[in-house]
């Protein structure tokens, strides 16, 4: 079945991690939608978030594959039902000067927020999951968008969370 | 613990002696120059100037091949380094424990495009199992360890690390782990008991079972337990290519090598099984054909130390994940005895009118050299090969007894693989027989390392297939393109003086009566001997499966059609 998966991937940050990570994806030809790599809780390592269009199938290579990189510490396909899923944009809208309270509408409905104002410009920012951003983008189009920046996907397991690998001791260690 | 601070050329070459390393293969270059300074104080640790990077890459691989241990290679920066990579590529295709070394440009100098400066690092990503680029010496101890431990463990496969000149250079007190520690590589152990015994249950079900046994089984070293596997469940055992070995050819249920130039009984079993066990084995295309007409019948299960091959390219119904040092013999405990009458019935059948079969219609033809090089050493020898129409003639006709004796390029199909590989496996084991069974193609792609063979004295047995084509390609253009031969035909230099100019002994074979002799006078002769064995040129290998199409469409050997056909290689009792 195509569908679009979240997965997340902690890693361990060396030389080339993301480079290996990417080149993964191109060469088995996943479908990569996007791409989040940052901080975790753990000095030395990063969660990524990764948006995968594919059938259950390429899903399964693309976690396995992933799980198989040895600075990959762990591989999770976040469930939509049990997860919160989080994406950043920042607009930046010209020719403003009239219009100023429609789009002040606009963003209240969405949550967002005017993060510059120039005399005829505003950026805004607005966070939610990737469709009601996509939505917000829509609904500005009779304005003036000129430039949008997007985080790609963010996401946190809620439910059935698995202690993390970085606190569990046991999971530490692989002796040679 | 206090360590006196010693210089990452130091760090290094103690690696390699912590580990066991005897040999090792490379090149030197401007960068890599402290490492060599430093060689010259580890005299327990040879090091084999090769003349080209890519062997000296293909000559680890052939030490690991025959041994099972780490083979190491170096080169310098820039065109040391990528010389490297079809090495690199030929290994991690077939999961080769391979260690690479590179020297890199100063660290202060990565990204400024310095002389001989390559992202090597980043160029290697996809064909290893994984590589660094150290740019402090206090991390090395650890890198050296971890690099041969994840080399060596698991899958395996090439590891690189990448060092640049100020690296070599600097002084660390940083000691060698007692351990490696790596979160979240886990190396897999047992299956649970139930998949084993599923899987037991399932073959005991079975009327019709087969084994295809792949080199898992070689690098687990648990080829014994396929035999007593065979005999309790009274199961045929066939091997993908680079299964070769994990069973020994003679044994009454070996059928052999099946895929695109398989053995015709084995393919067809395969066909007519209800039931399918792949151990250690990755059901590539040239073994399973057309994946939607492999095994129609069967259901399959499969026993893999590498989860991402469950499922990859067949439909599997079960299986068994991890090492099979754990999982081959609680499968064997698990089985029944049984007999399996009717079954072998049909496949002594297939045997008996499908054999492989050496024409004699007077014309010296390469299985002949096969089928004499396999009498001449008593299937003893240490095989490698190039890649080509020979390659598939060796795989069917020479009768591995054991695993680390066959060498070849299965999963890259790399060209020039036998020669060097065979060097590697002659430096590893020096009280073997190693016969490099090469084409006149790929033979000509290394064969300037006959000059390291010649200084090194090294006993390696050269048997050049001499059919002045590019015989496989010429095969797909006579089967597939109308028999237009667009540059597959190819001139040959003068064997005789080019052996003669490097100093290495030499015999011309061109009828099988001469075989014997010949053979025989490379095996005695001390030192690298070439035997230039001139063949027919238009030969074909069969049986066939083409390239995308289904096992069931074998071509036949037209020969087998013809009275003058006489079956000499029947592995039947
Ligand atoms: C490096 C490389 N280049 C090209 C090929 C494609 N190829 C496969 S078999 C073959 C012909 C090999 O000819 P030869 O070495 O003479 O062996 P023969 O088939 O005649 O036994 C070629 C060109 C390859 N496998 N490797
Ligand atoms: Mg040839």
């Amino acid at each position: 079945m195509k569908s679009q998966h979240t997965i997340q991937a902690l890693v361990q940050n060396e030389a080339g991690t993301l480079n290996r990570l990417v080149s993964l994806f191109r060469r088995r030809g996943f479908n990569l939608a996007s791409l989040n790599a940052g901080d975790c809780e753990v000095e030395g390592f990063s969660r990524v978030t990764l948006v995968v269009n594919g059938d259950d199938e390429v899903l399964q290579q693309c976690v396995g594959q992933l799980q198989k990189l040895i600075d990959v510490v762990s591989v999770d396909d976040l469930p939509f039902t049990a997860s919160v899923m989080r994406e950043l944009a920042l607009i930046h809208l010209t020719g403003v000067a009239n219009n100023r309270r429609e789009i002040l509408d606009l963003l209240a409905v969405a949550d967002g927020k005017i993060v510059h104002f120039g005399l005829d410009s505003l950026t805004v920012e607005v966070s939610g999951d990737a469709k009601s951003i996509d939505r917000f983008i829509a609904m500005l189009g009779p304005y003036h968008v000129t430039e949008v920046v997007r985080t790609g996907v963010v996401g946190l397991r809620t439910e059935n969370r698995i202690p993390s690998e970085l606190a569990s001791p046991t999971f530490a260690a692989t002796s040679a | 613990m206090n360590m006196e601070k010693r210089t990452g050329s130091q760090v290094v070459m103690e690696a390699l002696a912590r580990h066991g390393v005897d040999t090792i293969f490379g090149y030197p270059g401007g960068v890599i120059l402290p490492l060599y300074d430093e060689m010259l104080k580890w005299p327990q640790i040879d090091h084999i100037l090769v003349r080209h990077e890519q062997c000296a890459a293909h000559m680890a691989d052939g030490y690991a091949r025959a041994t099972g241990k780490v083979g190491v290679c170096l080169g310098t920066s820039g065109p040391g380094a990528t010389n490297l990579v079809t090495g690199i590529a030929t290994a991690i295709m077939d999961s080769v424990p391979m260690l690479v070394l590179t020297g890199q440009v100063n660290s202060w100098a990565i990204g400024k495009d310095a002389f001989q400066e390559v992202d090597i690092q980043g160029i290697t990503i996809p064909i290893t199992k994984h590589n660094y680029l150290v740019t402090n010496v206090d991390d090395l101890p650890y890198v050296m360890a971890e690099a041969f431990y994840l080399a060596n463990t698991g899958r395996k496969g090439p590891v690189h690390v990448d060092i640049p000149k100020d690296v070599f250079q600097a002084l660390t007190d940083a000691p060698f782990p007692e351990t490696v520690h790596r979160r979240g590589y886990t190396i897999p152990g047992a299956a649970p008991l139930t998949d084993i015994e599923r899987a037991a249950e399932m073959l005991n079900q079975a009327e019709r079972p087969i084994a295809i046994a792949g080199a898992g089984v070689i690098w687990s070293e648990t080829a014994p337990f396929i035999r007593q596997l065979a005999e309790k469940a009274d199961l045929p055992i066939i091997n993908s290519l680079l299964g070769l070995g994990a069973i020994d050819r003679q044994d009454p249920r070996s059928l052999g090598m099946m895929g695109m130039h398989g053995e015709a009984a084995a393919t067809i079993a395969v066909q007519e099984a209800d039931l399918v066990i792949g151990i250690g084995n990755r059901f590539d295309d040239r073994l399973t054909g057309k994946t939607s007409g492999f095994a129609p019948k069967a259901e399959i299960i499969h026993f893999d130390i590498d989860p991402t091959e469950f499922g990859k390219c067949v439909r599997t119904m079960h299986v068994v994940p991890g090492d099979l040092t754990h999982n081959l013999p609680a499968f064997v405990e698990a089985v029944k005895p049984a007999k399996r009458k009717t079954w072998w019935g049909e496949i002594r059948q297939w045997q008996a009118e499908y054999p492989l079969v050496v024409p004699e219609d007077g014309r010296f033809l390469a299985r002949h050299v096969m089928k004499g090089l396999n009498e001449c050493t008593g299937g003893n020898a240490i095989v490698s090969t190039d890649v080509g129409q020979h390659q598939m003639w060796a795989a069917q006709f020479y009768q591995f007894k054991r695993p680390y004796q066959w060498l070849s390029s299965g999963g890259l199909g790399t060209m020039g693989f036998g020669f060097p590989a065979a060097m590697g496996a002659k430096f590893a084991c020096p009280d073997q027989e190693v016969w490099a069974i090469v084409g006149d193609g790929g033979f000509q792609m290394t064969l300037q390392e006959l000059q390291t063979a010649f200084e090194c004295k090294l006993d390696v047995n050269i048997a050049l297939i001499n059919n002045g084509y590019l015989g496989m390609i010429r095969q797909w253009q006579e089967l597939f393109y109308d028999d237009r031969q667009s540059h597959s035909s190819m001139g040959n230099p003068d064997y005789a003086k080019l052996a003669e100019a490097y100093g290495v002994h030499f015999v011309r074979c061109d009828n099988a009566a001469d075989l014997p002799a010949a053979v025989e006078a490379a095996r005695t002769t001390k030192g690298p001997s070439l035997v230039e064995f001139v063949v027919a040129m238009e030969e074909n290998v069969y049986p066939m499966v083409a390239a995308g199409a289904s096992n069931d469409n074998l071509i036949m050997d037209p020969a087998l059609a013809r009275s003058d056909a006489e079956s000499l290689m029947g592995a039947q009792p």
